[in-house]
């Protein structure tokens, strides 16, 4: 062991710019602004692998007939990886681990997080698990071939007796480490916004983004804990005479995995879009020129969101044969969400209303996420009836509805935080043009993708199949022109990086440069920031004046 | 111990709590679902003392097999529906025959539709309480006692029900016989 900690390095007093070199800097880390650095880079090559696997899916689907696939089973595995990928190492890393590291201990007026160490092993256990789920497309699974093709729910018999090879046993071993990753993560986040506030910051003047980033850790320790039991359960189950939790032949219930599932599985889709919502409220406020409308509903309908997510993961499950009761409940609590939602959707609307609107590029993509947010809500609104559902279970319809919260509403906020703070992490501006661009290409792109699926769904196209017949032709040829439209802007994407990265001298930006609508305390520190900030802890002084009037 | 460490104690606390919820979720549910009925798990009744009324509503109880594609058997009910009124003991039949040529042992699992009548649909006596072996081209009729809880009439949301359905699904057991000696039924009329 090398111990690479505070009190064995010199500390510089006069220069707070004192970096370890390279290799102790990025490997040995625990420094929060480094390691969200690592977990955006981690983000964005799992976005590249999962994106891959999404593009060769649209690929094949451009026309009947199995195409480019050799076999289905090779799909199925294409289908549950890029799930996957998507929400365990691409949207939460970027989103919780890489914006929430790097703002949230600024953001309070710490110097860092709680637990430094306990971060760098947070991070570091996410490339093991990646690790695991890429070894398992090159190992045998199920007698069709390799890779695991039981989708993202791994529901049993399908996970347990149906694959039986080795390819699912190392995506249980990933999955357990990406949640034990998230768990420490969790607990790290909740002590340092609970305990290392900056003096005269109380709860009720931290920002929205904290609170997003608190709510979201709580809804990580409660929940992950529940899958990490339900793949044990999986990889005892799958020992051959071993235990029969989902086995019904000795006793078991296949169902009750699908509600351990759920119960995880429900609150981590409010994982991945709370924090989403943090950052936005900061882009309307900022570009508003307004502090944002209601202030304490925004951060308590957060709250109200995540205690309802846990009481509502049936709704996924309506057609396994549930008594009607049963089913009146779960719609009735699925519902009761749209709510909360409402009032951070009307709250943003407000906040607008009347401002000094600017047109930046982060406010563009706030916009876009607020607009394609809606619409994936207004769609999970039907869907919660159990009545609508039991049509539209497993069909494109819901791909479609849970494409438009997630794969635009979340990965727009991620967009829309990376050019938020795009200067105040590297130091200097993006190019406009080329970043609008990347909005525009992207925004028409998974709009072509997404949005046809709904007219597929509604029609009876059901999900997760290689093939379908001829009359689902049009809208599936227009959905995969769509992905190539996507996969221009996310050239487009890294030409902005490039460029950026290329001008980087000649656009310097100061402090504040979103001016007079930034209020939060990243904005008061250089940029980029200096290694450790904060060595005198700022004061929050009293009086509600940023949010109260 | 820093206010630091004792809020990550507790949080730690707290992860671990729920991942022994998560474990115990097996015991959790079974039980959930015996005291509840829920998901359409029957009542199991050992005595019928309940047996003492007898109303004049009557349900049609129909019944429903199946077999798991791994265990060769057939296996059907000898009728297809049964009226009784709430209260009256039913007794049904179902036949199940090995088509293999080895000896196997099966097990079966069973479940009320509609599940909410489940929690008044008491059987005292089922070949499903226990494994049952078949030698090879053994064909065996295997008997249901059962009963309606007479209950069901006082409760305004099991006014609609008139019928329900009892099914079975077979599975091979994991205790194979080990010598080829039949096991026999507990003594039933």
């Amino acid at each position: 062991m090398v111990a690479i900690s505070g009190e064995d390095i010199p500390v510089v007093h006069d220069d707070h710019d004192e970096k370890p070199r390279f290799f102790e800097r990025w490997f040995y880390s625990t420094n929060h602004k480094d390691i969200g650095t690592l977990y955006l880079i981690f983000g964005i090559i799992s976005g590249l692998v999962g994106g891959f696997l999404s593009f060769m899916m649209r690929l094949e689907l451009m026309a009947p007939g199995i195409d480019i696939f050799t076999n289905e089973h090779t799909y199925l595995v294409f289908v549950s990886m890029h799930g996957l990928i998507m929400i365990f190492f691409m949207v939460m890393p970027a989103l919780i681990g890489g914006f929430g590291n790097w703002f949230i201990p600024i953001m309070i007026g710490a110097p860092d997080m709680a637990f430094p160490r306990m971060n760098n092993l947070s991070f570091w256990l996410l490339p093991v698990a990646f690790i695991c789920l890429m070894i398992s497309f090159f190992v045998p699974g199920a007698a069709e071939g390799n890779g695991f093709g039981g989708s993202w729910v791994m529901y049993p018999p399908l996970s347990t007796t149906g694959s039986p090879g080795p390819a699912f046993d190392f995506i249980i071993i990933g999955l357990l480490a990406a949640g034990f990753s998230s768990i420490f993560g969790a607990i790290n986040f909740i002590t340092t916004i609970l305990n290392m506030r900056a003096p005269g910051m109380t709860m009720h003047k931290m920002p929205l983004f904290a609170w997003s980033v608190l709510v979201t850790a709580f809804l990580l320790l409660l929940a992950l804990p529940v899958l990490a039991a339900a793949l044990f359960m999986l990889l005892t189950d799958r020992i051959e005479g071993g235990t029969a939790f989902f086995d019904p032949a000795r006793g078991g219930d296949p169902q009750m995995f699908q509600h351990l599932f759920w119960f995880f599985g429900h609150p981590e889709v409010y994982i991945m879009i709370l924090p989403a919502f943090g950052i936005v409220s900061h882009i309307i406020s900022t570009f508003s020129k307004k502090p944002i409308f209601g202030y304490l509903g925004m951060a308590y309908a957060m709250v109200a969101i995540g205690v309802v997510g846990f009481v509502v993961w049936a709704h996924h499950m309506y057609t396994i044969g549930m008594d009607v009761n049963v089913k009146a409940y779960f719609v009735l609590a699925t519902l009761v969400i749209a709510v909360p939602t409402g009032v951070k959707v009307f709250s943003w609307l407000a906040t607008m209303w009347g401002g000094s609107i600017r047109f930046t590029v982060p406010m563009i993509w706030a916009l876009g996420f607020i607009f394609l947010f809606v619409v994936g809500g207004v769609t999970g609104v039907m869907l919660a009836n159990a009545g609508v559902d039991t049509y539209l279970h497993d069909t494109y319809y819901v791909v479609a509805h849970f494409h438009y919260v997630l794969s635009m509403g979340a990965v727009f906020g991620i967009f829309a935080a990376w050019y938020y703070w795009h200067g105040k992490m590297f130091g200097y501006h993006y190019s406009g043009f080329l970043s609008r661009l990347h909005f525009w290409l992207f925004f028409i792109g998974v709009n072509m993708i997404f949005f046809p699926q709904h007219f597929l769904g509604l029609n009876g196209m059901p999900r997760r199949y290689v093939d379908y017949p001829v009359e689902f032709e049009f809208w599936n040829q227009v959905s995969s022109w769509g992905a190539f439209v996507t996969l221009a802007s996310v050239v487009v994407f890294f030409l902005v990086m490039a460029e950026a990265f290329l001008m980087r001298k000649k656009r310097k930006v100061g402090n504040n440069y979103w001016g007079e609508g930034a209020t939060t305390l990243e904005w008061t520190i250089s940029s980029p920031p200096p290694y450790h900030q904060f060595s005198v802890l700022p004061r929050i002084d009293g009086g509600d004046e940023d949010h109260a009037h | 111990m820093t206010r630091n460490t004792k809020t990550q104690m507790l949080l730690i606390g707290l992860a671990v709590a729920m991942l022994g919820l998560g474990f115990s979720s097996k015991t959790l549910y079974d039980t959930f679902c015996r005291v509840t009925g829920f998901g359409g798990t029957p009542q199991i009744a050992m005595n019928e003392e309940n047996l003492s009324v007898v109303l004049d509503r009557k349900v049609t109880v129909k019944f429903d097999s199946n077999v798991s594609p791994d265990l060769p058997w057939e296996f059907k009910p000898t009728q297809r529906a049964m009226e009784v009124n709430l209260g009256q003991t039913g007794l049904a039949y179902y036949t199940a025959k090995n088509t293999s040529d080895k000896p196997i042992t099966g097990v079966a699992t069973f479940n009320v539709t509609p599940t909410k009548a489940a929690p008044y649909f008491v059987k005292t006596e089922c070949f499903c309480f226990t494994d049952q072996t078949l030698q090879p081209g053994e064909e065996m009729t295997m008997p249901v006692l059962f009963f309606v809880d007479p209950e069901l009439d006082a409760s305004e949301r099991h006014s609609d029900i008139t019928e329900v359905v009892l099914s079975y699904t077979f599975f091979e057991s994991e205790n194979q016989p080990q010598i080829t000696a039949a096991i026999q039924l507990d003594a039933l009329p």
